[in-house]
């Protein structure tokens, strides 16, 4: 194996095994669950002689409501029409995804600035592998995530009849390889900046706009609008995790597995390319901070 | 083991390493000194790989180097300034070097560990927290995370930096020690005095080039062709100085106080006449002793030198 | 003198604050839109301001060009005409031309009527144009005024059954009062023929619209530019639209109404192919079976109303019509599998001080003319938890997309449950550092192998 990936590999490890040891990534996953599980609750509490009733849980009022506002009303049938799992996978993934990634952009550009990464160069790694390294671990702890609040989900729905469908399936590979291009993001950010602070700032500045563009390009409209911002956001959408989640979500929605696979692809792709990147500016700038 | 060849690093218009040719044998304990803002650091970064060279070659056991030799970095152990404040502090000590053992694959590597810590008296220590180590404790850490493939060159950079005068002797001991086991040495420390000591061979880098590269004695030499005795005496007669002028074997002689200061050749050994010569002259001498030719003021000479020659050029 | 300025102001304020309530009306060229959208025609208008006409691509839709009063409604919030005041239609052609400039189509003002015909299936939609409109429309008004004869015959006759049947029963009393025999009496009068109500013509289910002036717009799917050409072959001014055509990504499918049997007023749909029917278990549920189109969700909102925002990324479902003649297979949890066939039902209040009502089996002996909904009955438990659906057409070919699952959630489940799975990893976090407390005391840390 070539040598900077097998350093990237054990130095991966041990970065793991520190998460582990972190409190923080439990005390997400907990909130994340919490969260999660309030959803489900609050979706069985809904449930009438008929169906689904937004109307019969306040949580669950506000939620529809705001999301009609947002991206109408079949937007919102779609979301729970198997059930209430796929939001509230999203609800319960998201405050770990974001914690990973922070604490990931904040500790690799601090390694950077303490002199570790240069340490670890000074052996048979370089730049790549501490960027394999770190961007391993947080698809490992990611996967772990998913993978513990699809099984706490799993114990939900069979204590209350509710279905994990095929679009929970999906929606786990989708937010997994999502979540693996912001992490990436995560990484560019902590190489193109010297001090951690800035490079946290960065990366919630470009997922912001991302989130944005991506709000802008799927609420509701009069009717499609070209404006200097709209076509500004066409190109950022390139780039954007969310332009390729959103492929994946109307391929489930069109019933075209070809799209669904194509989208998973293709975030995947952008994964790879960010990390590519990432390794070229390093391998330029060095790793001296 | 090591040679460079009109090594050059420039950034943007600024060239902070302008061809520099170093020659560094096998089983060598080599000093590399140098004013600050000399290139010193440039210059280790594209030795260590770090940084790649604006021009010139690298030559690490006898092979081309460049960044992209993995395979040569194995063969060197770097001993930083400072190790990195805040990382990796939860680890144990015995954790720390397990993660650097396998980055070097380094075969049965709990064996090996446990025989270095041994080494530096830090195997009691070994379940300890990094974050729990005093400063000389780090830095034997260092040195035998540095130890841990058996690398062919120990590279350290201020390796006595911050340590107490034990922590100076057992670091110095451990120097000498892997020397004597084959291991060629590069150290760069502002700690001249150390240097001296230990140093086989040194280089003096100033404004990017190269301007001494000599063995220890040599460097000394450079001072200056005399040696200087300091005689101290019950009382100095004002004429004495005069007189030992007179001698065939005195360069110059200079009286201070109850203190004659004798310059003689470096070539032959005339104390035994000049005591004689004294004694002769009716006086006693309290103490005879050669003042020691310091690496401190080799440098300082020879870099001021340095700084002359360029004025000069630039003049002309 | 200044006092009665003050008293002015005072009463010129409130008068001129109700002169700004009057909306603003603006004289536009407006074009009037009834577009067919799958199920029905629905009206709408293009006032200046609109970019864009969105019509289905291969149905008739009716456009119109009027000068007329635009305004804005507060109330509503949206843009309303003021037809009464100004309603001036526009002669000429209407230019079509596709994405490249070139004229597609010109289209001329004919006469039509639109209606549906009742058939097998809901959608019997017709158009018919100038003579065919004008007979098509005759031939209603024809079985309308035959209908309203026959609906004044019966009253007149419902009449002089009732004053026949009160004159009998007066009768009857007399001769009770009297002590004499009435059976022979009650017999006749029993047997006197009520008179029939007359049927509805049942030729239509939506009767022809009054003939009106319109282009008959049908185009295939794409973007297309048009204008009104006058009769002098001058472009008319503010005359350019665009006009979107879209078709359904998907046809066919199958989608569900369910009702309670506890809130029949309440429908749920299930539309989207892979939902879940999720219900307490309380109340049997009467099913029924539709078929739909897959539209894009802003397009259908503007093909409804111009003025409707949509989400241009999402398809809905749209109903279309019930499926005739279609069987339900069932299957529980055990794999037990039925047939269902759709029957007529009715709903009857519940008798009593008791609010409420039941929904029975329709009887044509009752008092109805007609059930009121025609459904599949699928009968629910507490302790059922799987339903499977499917249904089949009047071949026992499955109808696409039609499965369905209806689970019968317990919401009973203790909160508690659900908190012990969020502190799972808390826990977990507990016993990672207290392990590695004690290694590290015990001076046997764990290597990361």
């Amino acid at each position: 194996m070539k040598a900077s990936i097998r350093s990237g590999l054990v130095i991966g490890w041990r970065q793991l095994f520190e998460s582990l040891l972190s409190p923080g990534f439990y005390i997400m996953l907990s909130v994340g669950l919490a969260l999660g599980s309030v959803l489900v609750a609050g979706f069985t509490g809904s449930i009438g002689s008929s169906g689904f009733d937004p109307q019969a849980s306040p949580l669950y009022d506000l939620i529809s409501r705001s999301l009609s506002g947002a991206f109408g009303s079949t937007f919102v049938e779609k979301l729970f029409a198997e059930g209430p799992f796929l939001f509230a996978l999203v609800a319960a993934f998201l405050p770990v995804s974001v914690y990973l990634a922070i604490a990931s952009v904040f500790r690799f550009a601090q390694e950077r600035s303490a002199g570790a990464v240069e340490l670890l160069v000074y052996g048979p790694a370089d730049g790549t592998s501490y960027i394999l390294a770190a961007f391993l671990k947080d698809l490992i702890l990611s996967a772990v995530s998913l993978a513990f609040i699809a099984a706490a989900f799993a114990v939900e729905a069979a204590l209350t009849n509710l279905l994990l469908g095929p679009l929970f399936l999906w929606a786990l590979a989708a937010l997994f390889l999502l979540s693996a291009s912001f992490f990436a993001y995560g990484l560019l950010c902590s190489i193109v900046v010297v001090s951690s602070s800035s490079a946290i700032a960065l990366f919630l500045g470009i997922s912001l706009v991302f989130s944005l563009v991506f709000a802008g390009s799927f609420t509701i409209v009069g009717a499609p609008v070209r404006t200097l911002s709209s076509t500004a956001a066409a190109f950022l959408s390139w780039i954007s995790p969310f332009f390729y989640a959103g492929m994946i979500f109307r391929g489930v929605q069109a019933g075209s597995q070809g799209a669904v696979l194509a989208g998973l692809l293709l975030l995947a792709f952008l994964s790879a390319l960010l990390v590519l990147a990432g390794r070229l500016i390093i391998d330029a700038k060095g790793v001296r901070a | 083991m090591i040679r460079t060849r009109g090594l050059v690093k420039r950034y943007g218009a600024f060239t902070a390493v302008n061809g520099i040719d170093l020659n560094i044998p096998r089983g060598e304990i080599y000093g590399f000194l140098g004013p600050n803002g000399a290139g010193k650091t440039s210059t280790i970064m594209m030795l260590l790989g770090i940084t790649p060279p604006t021009a010139g070659e690298i030559h690490l056991f006898g092979e081309r180097y460049s960044p992209r030799r993995l395979d040569l970095r194995r063969r060197i152990g770097v001993v930083p300034e400072k190790h990195p404040r805040g990382v990796w502090h939860w680890m144990s000590a015995a954790e720390y070097l397990r993660l650097f053992a396998d980055i070097f694959e380094v075969p049965r590597p709990n064996e090996r560990i446990g025989m270095l810590l041994e080494k530096v008296d830090l195997a009691a220590f070994q379940k300890r927290r990094i974050r729990d180590f005093s400063r000389g404790m780090l830095q034997k850490l260092s040195i035998i995370r540095a130890l841990l493939a058996d690398p062919d060159i120990l590279f350290l950079d201020e390796p006595i930096s911050g340590l107490d005068p034990l922590g100076i002797k057992q670091v110095r001991d451990l120097i000498l020690s892997e020397n004597r086991e084959g291991r060629t040495i590069f150290i760069s420390s502002h700690q001249l005095s150390e240097m001296e000591k230990i140093c086989d061979r040194v280089a003096i880098i100033s404004r990017g080039r190269l301007i001494a590269e000599d063995a220890m004695e040599r460097i000394l030499s450079r001072i200056s062709s005399d040696r200087e005795i300091r005689v101290e005496l019950e009382t100095v007669p004002a004429a004495l100085p005069a007189r030992v002028k007179g001698l065939p074997f005195v360069r110059d002689a200079a009286a201070e106080g109850t203190v004659l200061t004798v310059k003689i050749p470096r070539e032959g050994d005339f104390r035994k006449p000049l005591a004689e010569f004294l004694i002769s002259q009716g006086l006693v001498a309290l103490s005879l002793a050669e003042k020691a030719l310091s690496l401190e003021e080799a440098f300082i000479t020879i870099t001021q030198e340095n700084v002359v020659e360029l004025a000069e050029r630039g003049r002309e | 003198m200044r006092k009665a300025f003050a008293v002015l102001l005072l009463v010129a304020a409130p008068l001129s604050l109700a002169r700004a309530d009057v909306p603003v009306r603006t004289e536009q060229l407006i074009y009037s839109v009834i577009a067919f959208n799958g199920r029905d025609y629905t009206p709408t208008f293009a006032p200046e301001s609109s970019r864009a006409i969105y019509l289905l691509a291969g149905a008739d839709s009716f456009i119109s060009l009027r000068k007329t009063l635009v305004y804005f409604w507060p109330l509503t919030g949206r843009l309303q005409t003021d037809t009464q005041t100004l309603n001036e239609q526009l002669d000429g052609t209407l230019e079509v031309r596709d994405r490249r400039g070139r004229v597609f189509r010109s289209i001329s003002l004919q006469r039509y009527t639109f209606f549906n015909v009742r058939g097998e299936y809901e959608q019997n939609w017709k158009v018919a144009v100038d003579a065919d409109a004008e007979r098509e429309y005759q031939r209603y008004l024809s079985l309308y005024r035959s209908f309203m004869k026959s609906i004044d015959d019966y009253t007149r006759a419902n009449t002089e059954y009732l004053a026949k049947l009160k004159e009998m029963s007066d009768r009857i009393e007399s001769l009770k009062a009297s002590g004499r025999d009435v059976r022979a009496l009650q017999e006749k009068m029993s047997s006197v023929p009520r008179p029939r109500q007359p049927d509805e013509p049942a030729d239509y289910v939506v009767p022809p619209a009054p003939l009106q002036q319109a282009f008959v717009v049908n185009l295939p799917p794409g973007q297309y530019r048009v204008r009104l050409i006058n009769p002098d072959g001058s472009i008319m001014e503010g005359s350019d639209k665009r006009i979107i055509c879209t078709t359904p990504r998907r046809s066919g499918s199958v989608g569900y109404q369910v009702i309670p049997s506890d809130k029949w007023t309440r429908p749920e749909e299930s539309k989207t192919p892979s939902a879940v029917i999720y219900v307490n278990g309380s109340a049997d549920l009467y099913v029924s079976v539709f078929f739909q189109d897959e539209l894009n969700d802003l397009a259908y909102q503007k093909t409804l109303d111009n003025a409707a925002r949509g989400n241009p990324n999402v398809f809905s479902w749209v109903r279309i019509q019930q499926v005739p003649h279609a069987s339900l297979r069932m299957s529980g949890a055990d794999g037990t599998a039925s047939v269902l066939d759709e029957r007529p039902f009715t709903v009857q209040q519940s008798q009593g001080s008791s609010l409420g009502y039941t929904i029975v089996p329709y009887d044509p002996q009752g008092g109805q003319k007609s059930p009121d909904l025609m459904a599949f009955r699928v009968p629910v438990s507490t302790g059922t938890r799987l339903i499977r659906l499917s249904a089949v057409d009047n071949g026992g070919k499955p109808l696409p997309e039609s499965g369905r699952q209806i689970r019968i959630v317990s919401p009973e489940v203790p909160s508690l449950v659900f908190a012990l799975l969020a502190i799972i990893p808390l826990a977990a976090m507990i016993v990672v550092l207290a392990m590695r407390r004690r290694y590290s005391r015990q001076g046997t840390t764990p290597q990361a192998e």
